[in-house]
């Protein structure tokens, strides 16, 4: 199953190396969209079907912690996954962060061991619940 | 928090932060350096700065020579020297700086009491010797293998005492 990932981050040179992080990992992924800020990032979510976001927080217009808030605060996007990459390493942050809705975080400056690690958790997860949401569909009485 | 304490943080962030995203294992240089000793005559520098506040208010500046800019950007991005753009070598060390502000903040304060601005790049004028000269703040020189680069921490304000 290919996944679709929305990278956010206002370095185009952070995006550019989490980009090939993924590649060279040997994940299945669809399209790579990229966003250099929570606004940004809104409008491809928007639009196009994206199955994991990683974000970073500290970026201008619209930092990474609004970015989840408005997520959530959404039906359709509440359920993406959200794994913060972000300079931002205090454990206050971190629980923040977290207690807001993120599914996983990765502290810069990072191992590309950090990145895959938590992809790899996080995509078992999604597809076990499309695997379990799909069979629910199936078993249900129509 | 000792004003040591904040060069401590410093210093280890960006040894982290160089060896661990840039594959730049450096050398810190504890004697008593300035900008016109450090950097060649001459030689074309880039730099960039941010802003910190909290339980102290300041900025952090990191000033690379643009030929090792160049091979960190490489090495960052996985591409050869020749590849680079000079967008992509301004983006590097915004970066650069925002990691090591960053992590120095999160060793120097677990709790999560400072913010760190949005890095940018210092004006070409800012990196003229005579501006270089007069650069306030406690500066750490450093050392790669071939080549040398400086970062530095001005503290204007703060609520916790400073002891020097």
């Amino acid at each position: 199953m290919a996944f679709n990932v929305l990278i956010v981050d206002d370095s185009s040179s952070m995006r550019s190396v989490i980009k090939k992080i993924i590649r060279v990992s040997g994940f299945d992924v669809g399209e790579y969209w990229e966003a250099a800020d929570g606004k940004e990032a809104l409008k491809v979510l928007m639009n196009d079907w994206v199955d994991i976001v990683l974000s970073d927080i500290n970026m201008p217009n619209m930092n990474g912690l609004e970015l989840i808030a408005e997520m959530k605060r959404d039906e359709l996007l509440k359920s993406i996954p959200v794994v913060v990459v972000s300079t931002e390493g205090s454990e206050k942050i971190v629980q923040e962060s977290m207690k807001m809705g993120a599914r996983g975080y990765v502290k810069k400056p990072f191992q590309p061991e950090d990145i895959k690690r938590i992809l790899s958790n996080i995509m078992g997860e999604v597809e076990d619940e499309k695997r379990d949401h799909d069979e629910d569909l199936e078993g249900g009485d129509f | 928090m000792k004003k040591e304490t904040m060069m401590k943080t410093l210093k280890e962030a960006i040894s982290n932060v160089l060896d661990t995203m840039f594959f730049q294992p450096v050398q810190l240089d504890e004697s008593n350096s300035n900008f016109q000793e450090w950097f060649s005559i001459g030689q074309s520098l880039c730099g960039a700065t941010v802003s910190f506040n909290g339980p102290l208010a300041g900025s952090l500046y990191l000033i690379v020579p643009l030929d090792l800019l160049s091979e960190i950007t490489a090495n960052f991005l996985g591409l050869k020297e020749e590849e680079i753009h000079e967008d992509q070598r301004r983006d590097t060390v915004r970066e650069a700086l925002n990691m090591i502000g960053g992590r120095m903040l999160s060793l120097a304060d677990k709790a999560g009491a400072f913010k760190l601005g949005i890095p940018e790049l210092m004006d070409e004028n800012d990196l003229s010797d005579e501006k270089l000269a007069a650069l306030r703040g406690d500066m750490v020189f450093i050392g790669t293998e071939n080549n040398h680069l400086a970062a530095g921490i001005m503290i204007e304000t703060g609520n916790l005492k400073l002891e020097t």
